[in-house]
């Protein structure tokens, strides 16, 4: 053992040299970071952050609007905080409620925003409206509108853009095989038709992509006439064992099952049918709007969209996406964050939301201009997205609403890859309880 | 030995510190919360057992418990023993154990979700590498992350490969022992293998019980990540691991107070099994 | 004096166990190889018909793709930001608690021990949220500080249990000869426990990084801001947008896991080999 202290001390210089290189370091990494700044010392500007979900073209769009409000308002500096999805962005909203810093106004799908309305965590922006110079309701479409009315009563959250449920078609493949591609629409056996012709399995292609999701089954649900649940208020339960529920939720799981028309269990888990679709072995995809940027990377084959499938003698009916702009109650910078909102949800704002290709904008101005309807890239026949308006409907907005969907879809998912039988399927589903609205 | 009495306990200060600030007081708070209804947006009220009634009826924390409690089972026995395996066969300064040494290490220094993705590729059922061997030799693999035993297994399997921490714990045992009883052994003509169970195990046993404690509590306590970046609870409800579920209560349905009354459970109920392990050890006198 | 029988397995058993072990030891190195290969697989290509070791047409182009789709030199930074701070720090106070109690006395010293392992038991899904709270009152909220200040709890309480072992095999004579000399507590651990603990330094501090380097959870619930966002964030950023595109998440997984392996690799000889492990 060394008994001499100085000079094991001196074989350790790095050592030596970390006790005051740390507490400088904490130091600065407490109080600022590179990146964009806070707020934290800045009177002027005011630093508003959004807080949204999806992919880089999404991201750089508003980071345009972000940048052409702040030269109309140099006093406001909007900072986007982007996640990869809505679960990412929930976590990060809890986290930052209970930090206590929460952004000042998020994007969510209506399809979850129903929690927050429930728990009172929003400032409704009907009393924002109300007093706007620049936001008149009556420049929006009226159904994303009504979706985001939480118990029909004030409108909680300003709508940005009205997409829904259309499928993707692969022309190239259509023109192979010798088919005409449906722009009039089809119904379900045509649908099948189309897609066992179009489907080769040993070399890989399918006719049809879609998630075996609730979203999915909903609008084939409402063709054919039938609810999806038993109050759309105050719904108990799911109706997906009645009759004729039960021809739509068959109607989906033969597509993979007894058609085999869509890409089997390991199959899509070795390629999603989204990934399939881009490299041009899909035929036909069902999907939102959310895909156009994505897809209009696309260079070796043309694509283009048709309307959803109708039940044969049914419906015209389509599921609404929607997401909205919200604003936490009870926050200082709701007026600032609400002047983005207005600036967001005017005809300049968005239009450079439109041009990305990623929305259907709510507006109807915006939505019936060059921005949206553009014939020079693909969708070409992005008319389909306007028409579907008339006809969408929305799921409830209820408080367990989403942890509903996530249950049913997981039980939906187990059926259609035949990891469960049909008739347990149904049976978990009739069962699925709602939680009392917390 | 109170050289410098009361002034050494200090040394422990800035950890005792950080525990009080980032373990005690977060605790505590998870105490209060889990007999109110807080959610992340309204301040909770006071309401008794009422979680208590909802986690009894709710047929997710049955399945969530059992999820975990098999992953445990499945996960704890084998991580120790190849753990102590490997440090036991590792030890000497032979020639090539350096090397294996630090392949058995290596996996324990990747980030979780690095590991994750590592586990969804090797066990696609098309693509990975599990199933390209199992093809060789003329078997067909099964759709790993689509039935709820592929899904566990292939967790579990993953989980075997971290045993670092072990390893290390139990390497530097081993080297600690002393070296003049396996000398005394050896002259007395023992095998190997009687040396093993009759000097090295004894010596090494309070040890192996404390691991065998620490793997149970990070087993059960800590298991988030592979569920969340592979399987999202599925299938049906068999990698569910208890964390997952309240992370899921806590951050996609906002029920702070719930699922800090399922933390509180998760908690007794490793509590428990952690002493029902020390017990054991005790009476068998290994610790 | 009994010429016992010295036993000797035979040869043949015996060079089968060590292969045995050596194969064993090489399959947990395995995983690592098995990312890297699969990161260099062309993307969109079909699965693979045989049994292939290096896939066919293998190229960096996943590499480039991650570069192009995430800001990695943002991550990077942010990254490293974070172990800079949070490992010295984690060392520092580990090792400080480990010879705090190792200079308790020894039935102390049993339950100070007793007392981590039940440190231990605080379930991570505890923390998540109320820590959300601490930080916010702290005025760490969305900063890479809340990142780095749980090294204040040397990352994991088992580090300490890692020093005290260490310091445990100094004799108290060692401690008795620098209190004699006149040094308190501090120097004691800066000049006589710290050098003489080298090994353990570098297990925990090559344990330290990989676990903030790594660690995920944190960085999803605390760090709100893009700008501040480390690598496993942008790594699941990728796993979101594109989920089955493999050769691309095996490319940001091994970028990922490189800085902890090379730094593994080049001080594992120091923890690893059993010759620090013995007493100085």
């Amino acid at each position: 053992m060394d008994g001499d202290m100085t000079s094991a001390a001196a074989r350790r210089p790095a050592v030596r040299g970390a006790a005051s290189a740390l507490v400088a370091a904490l130091v600065v990494a407490g109080c600022t970071a590179p990146g964009p700044a806070t707020s934290a010392s800045d009177a002027v500007p005011t630093t508003i952050r959004l807080l949204m979900f999806g992919g880089p073209e999404e991201r750089a769009a508003y980071q345009e609007v972000a940048t052409a409000f702040h030269a109309q308002r140099p006093d406001l500096n909007v900072v986007i905080d982007a996640v990869a999805g809505q679960d990412e962005l929930l976590a990060r909203l809890t986290t930052g409620f209970a930090g206590g810093n929460p952004p000042d106004v998020f994007l969510v799908n209506f399809r979850r925003y129903g929690q927050f309305a429930a728990l009172g965590a929003l400032q409704p922006v009907q009393p924002l409206i109300e007093v706007s110079d620049v936001i008149d309701l009556a420049d929006f479409f009226e159904e994303p509108l009504t979706a985001f009315r939480y118990d029909g009563g004030d409108l909680s959250c300003l709508p940005q853009n009205v997409s829904s449920l259309v499928t993707y078609v692969n022309l190239d493949l259509f023109e192979a095989a010798g088919l005409d591609v449906p722009f009039d629409g089809l119904d379900w056996n045509t649908l099948v038709e189309v897609a066992t012709a179009l489907t080769d399995a040993d070399s890989g292609v399918y006719g049809l992509g879609t998630s075996p999701s609730l979203v999915r089954l909903a609008p084939l649900v409402w063709s054919t006439g039938a609810e999806l649940v038993d109050d759309m208020v105050a719904p108990t339960r799911l109706t997906l064992d009645d009759f004729p529920q039960r021809d739509a939720l068959d109607f989906l799981l033969d597509l993979n099952l007894v058609h085999e028309v869509t890409p089997p269990d390991l199959a899509e888990q070795a390629r999603g049918s989204h990934d399939r679709f881009l490299d041009g072995d899909l035929a036909m995809l069902w999907s939102s709007r959310i895909e156009v940027p994505t897809f209009r990377t696309i260079t070796d084959f043309a694509w283009d969209v048709v309307p959803f499938p109708i039940a044969p003698g049914g419906r015209d009916v389509t599921m609404l996406h929607s997401d909205a702009f919200c604003l936490p109650a009870g926050l200082d910078t709701t007026d600032a964050a609400w002047a983005f909102v207005e600036f967001a949800s005017t005809v300049p704002g968005q239009t450079i939301l439109a041009e990305s290709g990623r929305t259907v904008p709510s507006r109807i101005d915006v939505a019936a201009s060059a921005a949206f309807l553009r014939n020079d890239v693909p969708p070409t026949h992005a008319q389909v997205f306007l028409d579907n308006i008339q006809v969408v409907r929305a799921t409830p907005s209820t408080a367990s609403w989403n942890e509903v969907e996530r249950r049913a879809d997981d039980i939906l998912e187990a059926a259609f890859y035949g990891r469960i039988s049909r008739e347990d399927a149904r049976a978990r589903l009739r069962e699925l309880s709602f939680a009392p609205d917390s | 030995m109170t050289r410098w009495g009361a002034r050494s306990a200090l040394l422990a200060g800035p950890f005792i510190l950080g525990v009080v600030v980032l373990l005690g007081v977060p605790m505590l708070l998870t105490g209060w919360y889990a007999f109110t209804n807080q959610t992340a947006f309204t301040p909770g009220t006071f309401t008794g057992l009422d979680n208590l009634r909802q986690a009894w009826r709710d047929p997710l924390v049955g399945a969530a418990m059992r999820a975990s409690l098999v992953h445990a089972l499945l996960t704890v026995p084998l991580r120790l023993a190849a753990a102590t395996a490997f440090a036991l066969a590792l030890a000497s300064p032979r020639r090539g154990n350096r090397i294996a040494r630090a392949a058995v290490y290596l996996p324990s220094v990747l980030p979780d979700l690095s590991l994750a993705l590592l586990a969804l590729w090797a066990f696609n059922p098309v693509f990975g590498p599990v199933n390209g061997v199992l093809r060789a030799i003329g078997v067909t693999g099964p759709n790993w992350f689509g039935s709820p035993w592929g899904a566990r297994v292939a967790i579990a399997a993953m989980m075997l490969l971290p045993i670092g921490e072990a390893f290390l714990v139990v390497l530097a045992a081993r080297r600690s022992l002393d070296p003049s009883l396996y000398d005394a052994g050896r002259i007395d003509g023992a095998s190997p293998r009687q040396l093993l169970r009759h000097i090295t195990l004894p010596q090494i046993a309070p040890l192996l019980a404390l691991l065998a404690v620490r793997d149970t509590i990070l087993s059960l306590q800590v298991n988030v990540v592979p569920a969340y970046a592979l399987t999202d609870g599925g299938p049906d409800s068999a990698t569910l691991f208890f964390p997952v579920l309240i992370f899921d209560h806590a951050f996609e349905l906002f029920r702070f107070g719930y699922g800090a009354f399922l933390t509180l459970a998760l908690l007794v109920v490793t509590a428990l099994l952690v002493l029902g392990q020390a017990l054991f050890a005790r009476s068998r006198g290994w610790l | 004096m009994t010429a016992g029988h010295v036993w000797r397995v035979p040869t043949a058993g015996r060079a089968l166990g060590r292969a045995a072990t050596l194969v064993a030891a090489a399959l947990w190195a395995l995983p690592v190889v098995i990312l890297l290969l699969g990161s260099l697989r062309e993307r969109g290509a079909p699965p693979p018909a045989t049994f292939e070791v290096v896939p066919a047409g293998a190229s960096l182009d996943a590499y480039a793709a991650v570069v192009d789709l995430l800001p990695v030199a943002t991550y990077l930074r942010n990254s490293l930001l974070v172990v800079a701070v949070a490992v010295p720090v984690t060392v520092v106070v580990a090792s400080l608690a480990g010879l705090g109690i190792r200079l308790l006395r020894p039935r102390l010293q049993r339950l100070a021990l007793l007392a981590i392992i039940v440190v231990l038991l605080v379930p991570a899904s505890a923390v998540w949220v109320p820590r959300a709270r601490v930080f916010g009152f702290l005025g760490l909220g969305d900063s890479l500080g809340a990142l780095m200040v749980t090294s204040l709890v040397a990352t994991s309480p088992f580090f300490v249990i890692i020093y005290w072992w260490a310091f445990h095999r100094i004799d108290d004579e060692v401690f008795d000869a620098a209190a004699v000399d006149g040094a308190g507590p501090l120097r004691t651990w800066w000049a006589v426990a710290l050098p003489n603990a080298g090994a353990a330094s570098m297990a925990v501090g090559v344990l330290a990084f990989a676990a903030h380097w790594g660690n995920f959870m944190d960085p999803l619930l605390y760090v709100g801001d893009p700008g501040r966002a480390t690598l496993p964030l942008g790594l699941s950023l990728l796993q979101a947008l594109n989920p089955t595109d493999f050769p691309l998440l095996l490319a940001g997984a091994t970028a990922s896991a490189i800085p902890p392996v090379l730094l593994f690799l080049l001080a594992q000889r120091r923890f690893l080999d059993p010759q620090q492990w013995t007493a100085t």
